[in-house]
């Protein structure tokens, strides 16, 4: 099972823009992250699977588009 | 209404625009707070379309680091009011609409006052403390919230507070429920920002001003839109209302002018020690400590040892009876305790010694297990 992670701004800095996962839900991919990048751990991010914003730890299927986006402040 | 206005012909000749449309906008009452790197495009555009009366909200100054992205000022205006500045360029540049200057800074006290006359808000500010001030002020004014951000080489744009399809009204804590701790994000002073970047997010929010008031398209009602100046890539997703947000936003007009909107995301957690459930134990027990317990009242567990309960709620004005030396802070699950211990930096610096609970008093259930 694949994956596609796409990530933004400060995330995207310590994440790289594209990733591959294989976590089963948000709540595996959350921890996977924090493991494979430590830096990620008192990082706020929302997380939208195939373009919706979701609070749920939604199951992750096989070509589903995990896209993680963090708050910009700057104007 | 006149339609031989020689200044708006491209809009009275435009499809699905015409006579209506500049109506639309003449007839607006638009708030533009900040004027800085988005407020500028934001103002110009608006100003050039006719819309009828903008406020402009901004206390700051031109500084010359300023003028690389924020195109309504010239070298000439370093160290004048932005709002003059800028009012004085619009006036000239549209000299037939209203523009309402407030060289003041948006704060809880004075933000109903100032957005309860418009039709609208948008947020070009620079820091969290005003959007989610901002924010909360538009869900309890019940005003559409075009709001713009942006980082490095991305921006971002959405509309809150208005019917969207789902016809639930969204807001910018649908998407970021509580503001980042205050060293998680730089500003565009640390991080830099090219100075494109606001040009073109602050025109895609003038943009969305214009589609809401006049009727066309299909304005970013609900949606997050993120968009890359290195791609020109866009990626816009979907807010939903999955989980209820209406107890984090202040209850009522009160509620909000009691709210301290700087402190909740500008105090600093550098210097607050965090402990864990053996180094805890270890310093409750010593002398000149005071711990604290800010959980609301009634919530349990309730904490067997001696401690003061004062809630996070209503620290502020607590502050002036903690006369010890050291400040041990303790709630559920670490948050509130870590918001708290931030509150207490900002006010005592490092006279005192501040720590709290790492995971609240949950984690002290686990080692009694």
């Amino acid at each position: 099972m694949e994956i596609r992670i796409i990530a933004f701004g400060q995330i995207a800095e310590i994440t790289g823009t594209e990733i591959l996962t294989d976590a089963p839900d948000i709540s595996a991919l959350r921890k996977e992250l924090k493991e494979r990048f430590p830096e990620l751990e008192h990082k706020k991010f929302a997380v939208a699977v195939n373009k919706k914003i979701t609070e749920e730890n939604l199951a992750l299927q096989e070509g589903d588009t995990v896209a993680l986006m963090p708050p910009y402040s700057g104007g | 209404m006149t339609t031989d206005n020689e200044r708006y012909a491209r809009h009275y000749s435009l499809r699905d625009f015409g006579v209506e449309g500049q109506k639309k906008l003449l007839e607006a009452r638009v708030l533009v707070i900040g004027a800085g790197g988005l407020g500028c495009p934001v103002l110009q555009y608006l100003a050039a379309a006719g819309t009828g009366t903008l406020g402009i909200i901004d206390h700051d100054a031109v500084s010359l680091s300023n003028l690389q992205r924020q195109t309504l000022y010239t070298t000439d205006d370093i160290g004048f009011l932005k709002v003059e500045c800028a009012a004085e360029r619009l006036r000239k540049l549209n000299p037939e609409i209203s523009i309402i200057t407030y060289p003041v800074e948006l704060t809880s006290g004075n933000a109903w006052e100032m957005i309860a006359g418009y039709d609208m808000v948008v947020d070009c500010t620079d820091n969290f403390s005003s959007r989610y001030l901002i924010n909360d002020a538009c869900v309890l004014l019940d005003k559409p919230l075009i709001f713009g951000a942006v980082y490095r080489y991305e921006g971002q744009v959405a509309v809150f507070n208005v019917t969207g399809d789902s016809s639930s009204k969204l807001n910018y804590r649908h998407l970021f429920p509580e503001p980042p701790a205050p060293d998680e994000i730089p500003d565009c002073n640390e991080a830099g920002v090219l100075g494109v970047l606001p040009g073109m997010i602050g025109m895609m929010q003038a943009n969305e001003v214009i589609k809401l008031i006049t009727g066309i398209g299909k304005v970013l009602r609900g949606k997050l839109m993120t968009f890359s100046m290195l791609t020109y890539d866009s990626f816009t997703v979907d807010i939903t209302d999955e989980k209820p947000v209406s107890h984090l936003i202040p209850e009522d007009r009160q509620e909000l002018k009691k709210t301290d909107y700087s402190l909740i995301c500008s105090f600093s957690t550098h210097g607050i020690e965090e402990l864990d459930p053996a180094e805890f134990y270890k310093r409750i027990s010593e002398e000149k400590s005071l711990i604290i317990d800010v959980r609301e009242e009634g919530e349990s567990p309730a904490a067997d040892f001696p401690h003061q309960s004062v809630p996070l709620s209503r620290l502020t004005e607590s502050l002036s009876k903690f006369n010890q030396e050291n400040i041990i802070l303790f709630c559920q699950s670490g948050k509130r305790s870590l918001k708290a211990a931030g509150i207490l930096m900002h006010h005592f610096g490092p006279e005192k010694k501040i720590s709290h609970l790492r995971n609240g008093i949950q984690a002290l259930q686990n080692i009694s297990l």
